[in-house]
């Protein structure tokens, strides 16, 4: 069985965030990027399958990204993954289009399952997992926190405001992680070195026969400043006078 | 008085700059710390926290011994409680290793400091998270522990405002003002800051500041990870767990909030070009990638002396920069170039330990030019002129270096050099 797992490149979101001249878009000078933790989450239920039910199965990691995504993709395939597949696209993407890529990647792949995180850390869209499955007319597993294998297809638990919702669905399906599916690996010392030798193949939408057309047009950013005045406490006596001095608390 | 203008300037909000600020401003002297960010936010706040006395020679120890009492005053100052005295190990798998530890025994005793030999046996029921098979030989220090890094610094920030310190955060320095080739003031974006004392305690950053004088400062800032593993219920570990060092794994750590913090001086780091960082970079917002090799290297450490951690352990990194300097020690003082500018910097990874001293010494040195401790192995110009020293690689290929044999090397009397490591 083959799984895939769409590996987006992020920016760290922890760190300060600064707008480019034309404010068009996060300035990418000095930025640090990481792989999309949710998609680290979907590498771990991947790595997890390989390890418990399928131990044949074979690991995918795709990311469309500028060249530079090779070291996101190197991150998964540190913590796992058996070979690695960089879309290189250079221009931002809209969720469709990346769907569009990814469900090319699934055509020339032919994976039983993809798994991928429920949204990216940068645009939160919550969009692409979706997406990919109405364009293959497959089955759809989105926020999952539980997977199992059934003798039919699939047995996820979906994370919803209302609850755990249990859902079956059948195979191949997109299965989108949420953030209690697993707590991910970090990659250990002897899989960091065998990562090196595993193969990245290269493509372009173009090899992949798609022309993106843009359904979403960012016309521009703001940064949103929040005025805080932290100021340093050393006991809660102290934090109680503060709290009723600013009438966060009375009495 | 003019406005913007004291005694002394402190440039850097760390625990080396908070504690100079607060034992001058006890001392009656008006002082300013300038800090870039917000108050301990750089090294200080990534800092393990762990205070552990014992070093290679007894000068040293002494100064840690002073300084664990001086956490204890501060306590009751701030009306805090800070020190969590847990005791520590050390342990040795090694002959060497156990020879060092005797001769560590030896040199603590012979200036009172209380350590002792620890079997084995009594290492594993006090430790039983730990493997213990291995172990050849351990001591025991009793009066050893740690603290919560933040804690100390508001301490710090808390009796400095008591006693009329001022601080300015979001506040970075960019230019020194000299009168010749005396201290003036500093420029920041928020306006001059004037004073004939300044005092260079910005870690990682000092020897960027040192440069706005011209000035060389044989420091480098070096990259350091530790891990802190989720509470386990198949290997608690007590609060009051000892901390431990384990010079030949090169691992260091502690009890922290029901799992254990281990952290690592490996023979490789990463280094940090703090020119070309952006100018709001933030420490406390650095973390390690999944593949970080760093940390692979601590996660198979830890697994030596801890078996049942490994890369799928549920637990937290924390990544951040040290200021290493070519030997290890600090720099404190003032340098031939410039009267006024002193130097607080290069604590190698042990500033939280040496804060509470160094900030006496410190202020003993601005007002009367000497100190009542034997400096003459911290002194800021023991490097000046010194050729291979004066470089930017040579310097940060040094301080490299000197990071990686850190935890190599033998200590006390098995030592075959005089620097001091723990």
């Amino acid at each position: 069985m083959k799984i895939l797992v769409p590996c987006k490149r992020v920016p760290d979101p922890d760190q300060k965030l600064r707008l480019n001249a034309e404010a068009t878009d996060v300035d990418s000078t000095a930025l640090t990027y990481i792989l999309n933790p949710f998609d680290a989450i979907a590498v771990e239920e991947a790595l997890c399958i390989r390890e418990t039910t399928h131990p044949d199965a074979e690991i995918i990691a795709v990311s469309v990204a500028p060249a530079e995504g090779e070291d996101d993709l190197r991150t998964a395939l540190a913590m796992g993954a058996d070979r690695a597949l960089l879309v290189e696209h250079d221009a931002q993407l809209d969720s469709w289009n990346v769907a569009r890529l990814l469900a090319a990647v699934v055509e020339r792949e032919q994976p039983a399952l993809v798994i991928m995180g429920k949204q990216a850390v940068d645009d939160d869209a919550n969009q692409t997992g979706q997406f990919l499955a109405v364009q293959l007319g497959w089955s759809q597993a989105t926020f999952a926190s539980q997977v199992e294998f059934t003798e039919t297809g699939l047995r996820v638990h979906r994370e919803t405001d209302l609850g755990i919702e249990i859902i079956h669905v059948s195979l191949p399906a997109v299965v989108t992680a949420d953030l209690r599916l697993n707590e991910p690996r970090y990659a250990s010392l002897p899989s960091i070195l065998k990562a090196k030798k595993k193969p990245t193949e290269y493509t372009t939408a173009e090899e992949l026969g798609v022309k993106p057309e843009p359904r979403v047009r960012l016309l521009s950013m703001e940064l949103v400043h929040s005025q805080r005045n932290c100021e340093m406490v050393t006991s809660a006596r102290e934090l109680i006078l503060k709290l009723r001095e600013t009438e966060v608390i009375k009495g | 008085m003019i406005e913007n203008s004291s005694d002394v300037v402190v440039i850097g909000g760390g625990v080396a700059g908070l504690s100079t600020a607060m034992q001058l401003a006890r001392r009656g002297v008006s002082v300013t710390v300038l800090e870039r960010e917000q108050i301990g936010n750089g090294s200080t706040g990534r800092a393990a926290g762990l205070l552990g006395q014992l070093r290679g020679t007894a000068e040293h120890t002494r100064m840690l011994m002073d300084g664990v009492k001086i956490v204890q005053e501060l306590e009751e100052q701030a009306g805090a409680e800070i020190y969590v005295q847990t005791g520590s190990v050390r342990v040795a798998e090694t002959a060497e290793r156990e020879k060092e530890i005797a001769d560590l025994v030896e040199m603590g005793r012979s200036i009172d400091f209380d350590i002792a030999p620890m079997a084995t046996d009594e290492l594993a029921k006090r430790m039983p998270y730990m493997r213990t098979d291995d172990v050849a030989a351990a001591c025991w220090c009793p009066t050893d522990g740690h603290l919560q890094p933040a804690e100390l610094a508001a301490a710090y920030h808390k009796v400095g405002r008591d006693h009329g310190v001022r601080y300015e955060t979001s506040c970075p320095v960019t230019g020194v003002l000299l009168d010749g080739s005396k201290a003036r003031g500093v420029e920041t974006p928020r306006g001059e800051f004037y004073a004939p004392i300044l005092v260079n305690a910005a870690g990682p950053w000092s020897h960027l500041v040192a440069g706005l004088t011209g000035t060389t400062l044989p420091t480098a800032a070096l990259g350091h990870v530790y891990l802190t593993t989720q509470p386990d219920p198949d290997h608690p570990v007590d609060r009051l767990s000892p901390g431990f060092r384990n010079r030949h794994h090169r691992i260091y750590g502690r009890a922290e909030n029901g799992g254990l913090l281990v952290g690592i001086y490996a023979e490789e780091c990463a280094e940090y070009d703090m020119e070309t960082l952006p100018p709001d970079f933030d420490m406390s917002a650095m973390k390690a990638r999944r593949d970080d090799f760093h940390l692979a290297m601590l996660i198979h450490a830890a697994q030596q002396r801890f078996p049942w951690i490994n890369e799928r352990t549920p637990m937290h990194v924390t990544t951040g920069i040290m200021t290493f300097s070519p030997d290890g020690l600090p720099f404190c003082g003032q340098l031939p170039d410039h009267e006024g500018l002193f130097y607080c910097s290069g604590f190698s990874g042990h500033g939280i330990v040496q804060s509470p001293v160094i900030g006496v010494i410190m202020s003993e040195l601005i007002l009367g030019n000497r100190s009542t401790y034997d400096i003459a192995s911290i002194e800021a110009d023991r490097y000046w002129g010194v050729p291979g020293f004066q470089e930017r690689d040579e310097i940060e290929q040094r301080c490299h270096k000197m990071q990686g044999s850190y935890y190599g090397r033998l200590e006390g009397k098995s030592a075959d050099s005089k620097t001091d490591t723990a």
